[in-house]
């Protein structure tokens, strides 16, 4: 029986894998991957450099055959896609590929070519150069072009043929944390537009901009979650801030460690401020006010904490170390 | 198919642009083997090379006033630069490249003759180059030849003389013998018919004598001379002639290089993996890229054959429409020959080092520089396997001859660009598939 006719699959997923696996030589790039990404929905993937993350990509594109396991885009297996299932796929490569002795205008229109695009295409390329802000520049030659501005290109270029299921490997690598920022505001405009976007970063803030994140270490998926998600299974709850008037003394903390709701040790910031995990937020914050309270604390501050994906990261990995 | 043909013309766009995007590029393509045509014709404007000559007479010798004359008249290959009475001297003269040959008159030659010896020449020369050398003995060969002629013809014109003064003689014992026979008693038969048979030898004698003296002393010494004519009622020139050889040549190369670095390019810049993501095939790739250079070099060559012929006044004594032909196939397979480079290199410089080694096998083996005949006939094979033999043959035939090639050179090249045309189909697959 073939993957794709099992039970278990989810309605609505672009992307499936099923101990997805990928060897060079002695060498595991990707050990048994199991994900889904559903349609219409900004799938982060995140790691390290050299984790796996282009070589999943790679599977998933058909460039790669899997050693082990399988994969489904679009209810195909990449690696037998036809034409017509290769015309919904959008590819951008880390690297710029385009020709830098060809013009904005003539890379573009280059790319709509290859792809099969309807000669008379003017002014869809006229607006993919206006979405990526270039129209103003479609007479440079693109090696003339500055690496954000290459970066735009490439991903116009991605969106000539309109696809359906875009690829973005490392969109937004060694760009400022400015045009960072415009790359996920396309990237929200494409998924508003019905796009159903698989990027790879090494930038773990950028975790919060994805409805469903996963993590790779290692050849290894540790986990797909969306970002709250990812927080509360690297902390093991949500974690709460705590800042009172008279200070947290040693006794106040014990209690509080004590509570069936909190998980762990309670974490001192400064005199006044404390930070501990909880099952759920929205019921133990309730909870921490009346315990102040009866313990004579005035509650200067109380809420739940946005820790910077970076820690959730560097959690996760530690967790993983932890059961290695 | 709407598609297919829109994703062919991508390539057709693309390659055209970035090769336009490079002025100097095309000035070089289109002005370069126009001058390297000019040059080769300024450089080359005379088919035999003269060779500044030297001649070692040592003492008296009768040859010397031959030599004088011979070397003095207007010549085309020998010009004298002096005569020396020790051969040392003009070995060193040699040496210093202050002429081409030492001729070392023989000494005493009448002597070595009347002992029935040949009196030798000795001829010097200073040549390391095979060809040269040969010319220079085909020169030195020629020399002495008309050395010779001119001794004999010297000889015979004074045998002429002295036949000349021996005849009177010849006449007056004829006349002796006629009275001393008529005198004979008609009894006497045997004497009256020994005196008639000298009669009739000294009247032969005679009128051979006459014969002998009324022959131009160079119709005795040569009396048979060469007229050669070519089928072809055009002259050519060595630019002429070697004009359809380096259209054919630089059109090979130019093919090579730009497919061969075309797809080694593309395979280095990443590009190659958009492709395979997209619904692009091999085939589309190839047939894009093969009609973008085929077009250009198609325009390149055209330029190339009209600066050629109407400005440097190559002949064209065939068909354009032959030509056409000729030079589409050629292009052809030349850049089936590049994308198979290209297909094969790891780098860039890989691709240009392969285009080069194509290039000087061209040089060596096409019959550009040395004729194909001469060739040992197991190394033809080699020869053959290059588009540009097929392509000198049947240029030189169309613009020289006015006639077209057997059809087994069309076919041939034909084939070997299908062929490699359907060897980079498999290797480009291959790339795209993995």
């Amino acid at each position: 029986m073939g993957f794709t006719e099992k039970k278990d699959l989810r309605e609505g997923n672009v992307v499936l894998t099923k101990d997805l696996t990928k060897k060079f030589g002695e060498q595991t790039a990707v050990a048994s991957l199991n994900m889904y990404v559903p349609k219409g929905s900004i799938f982060g993937f995140i790691g390290p450099s050299g984790c796996g993350k282009t070589t999943t990509v790679r599977l998933l594109t058909g460039i790669h055959e899997p050693t082990s396991g399988e994969a489904i885009v679009l209810g195909k297996n990449p690696a037998h896609f036809s034409d017509s299932d290769k015309e919904k796929i959008g590819y951008l490569i880390q690297q710029f590929v385009l020709y830098p002795q060809l013009t904005v205008w003539e890379n573009i229109n280059f790319a709509a070519s290859f792809y099969g695009v309807n000669p008379f295409r003017r002014g869809h390329l006229h607006k993919l150069l206006d979405f990526v802000e270039l129209a103003d520049d479609k007479r440079k030659l693109a090696g003339n072009l500055s690496g954000g501005m290459k970066r735009r290109l490439s991903l116009a270029a991605t969106l000539v043929h309109n696809p359906e299921l875009l690829f973005l490997d490392e969109p937004t690598a060694g760009i400022d944390p400015i045009l960072r920022r415009k790359f996920w505001d396309y990237f929200k405009e494409l998924q508003a537009q019905g796009h159903t976007l698989f990027i790879t970063t090494q930038y773990v803030g950028e975790a919060a901009y994805c409805d469903l994140v996963g993590v790779m270490y290692e050849g290894r998926l540790l986990m797909v979650d969306t970002p709250d998600g990812l927080r509360r299974k690297a902390y093991g709850g949500d974690v709460i801030g705590i800042r009172t008037t008279e200070g947290v003394r040693f006794e106040h903390r014990r209690q509080l460690e004590g509570q069936p709701f909190t998980h762990g040790k309670v974490k001192v910031i400064n005199d006044q401020e404390i930070e501990m995990v909880v099952d759920e937020a929205s019921t133990a914050i309730p909870l921490l006010v009346e315990w102040s309270q009866a313990q004579r604390l005035t509650v200067e501050m109380i809420e739940q904490k946005s820790t910077p994906f970076d820690d959730v990261f560097v959690k996760i990995i530690e967790k993983e170390a932890v059961n290695v | 198919m709407f598609k297919f043909l829109i994703r062919i013309s991508s390539f057709l766009g693309k390659e055209f642009v970035e090769i336009l995007r490079q002025p100097r590029l095309i000035l070089t393509l289109v002005f370069g083997p126009f001058l390297i045509m000019f040059l080769f014709g300024l450089a080359y404007p005379e088919q035999s090379r003269p060779l500044r000559t030297t001649f070692v007479v040592e003492g008296q010798n009768p040859l010397q006033e031959q030599i004088n004359i011979f070397t003095d008249s207007p010549n085309p290959v020998i010009i004298n630069s002096g005569v020396e009475n020790n051969k040392d001297m003009a070995l060193a003269k040699l040496k210093r490249n202050q002429t081409d040959l030492v001729v070392v008159i023989p000494p005493n030659p009448l002597e070595t003759i009347q002992n029935n010896q040949q009196a030798e020449f000795l001829i010097y020369h200073n040549e390391v180059d095979p060809f040269q050398d040969a010319y220079v003995q085909s020169v030195a060969r020629i020399y002495v030849d008309e050395i010779n002629r001119r001794v004999l013809k010297m000889v015979t014109e004074q045998g002429q003389v002295e036949a000349g003064s021996a005849q009177p003689s010849l006449e007056s014992a004829l006349a002796k013998t006629k009275a001393i026979r008529e005198a004979v008693p008609p009894s006497d038969t045997t004497t009256a018919t020994q005196l008639a048979d000298l009669e009739q030898d000294l009247t032969t004698v005679n009128e051979n004598l006459t014969t002998f003296r009324s022959l131009g002393s160079g119709v005795l010494v040569s009396p048979f001379t060469v007229r050669t004519s070519g089928l072809s009622e055009v002259t050519f020139t060595p630019t002429g002639f070697f004009a359809p050889a380096v259209i054919i040549l630089l059109l090979q190369h130019l093919s090579v290089t730009f497919a061969s670095l075309s797809i080694v390019r593309e395979r280095h810049s990443g590009i190659m993996e958009l492709f395979r993501v997209a619904p692009l095939t091999a085939l589309e790739t190839l047939l894009g890229k093969f009609l973008s250079y085929l077009v250009f070099e198609i325009i390149l060559a055209a330029i190339i054959t009209g600066l050629a012929v109407w400005v440097l006044k190559i002949p064209m004594l065939g068909q354009w429409q032959d030509y056409a032909v000729a030079i589409v196939i050629l292009i052809f397979t030349s850049l089936a020959l590049g994308f198979l480079i290209s297909l094969i290199s790891q780098t860039d410089t890989q691709a240009v080092q392969y285009s080069m080694l194509v290039l000087l096998a061209s040089i060596f083996f096409s019959g550009f520089f040395l004729d194909l005949r001469l060739m040992w006939k197991p190394m033809t094979v080699v020869a053959w396997s290059i588009p540009a033999t097929y392509g000198i043959r049947m240029l030189q035939d169309i613009m020289l001859r006015g006639e077209l090639s057997p059809a087994i050179i069309f076919l041939g090249i034909s084939a070997i660009g299908i062929g490699f045309f359907l060897i980079d189909w498999l290797l480009l697959r291959r790339h795209m598939e993995r």
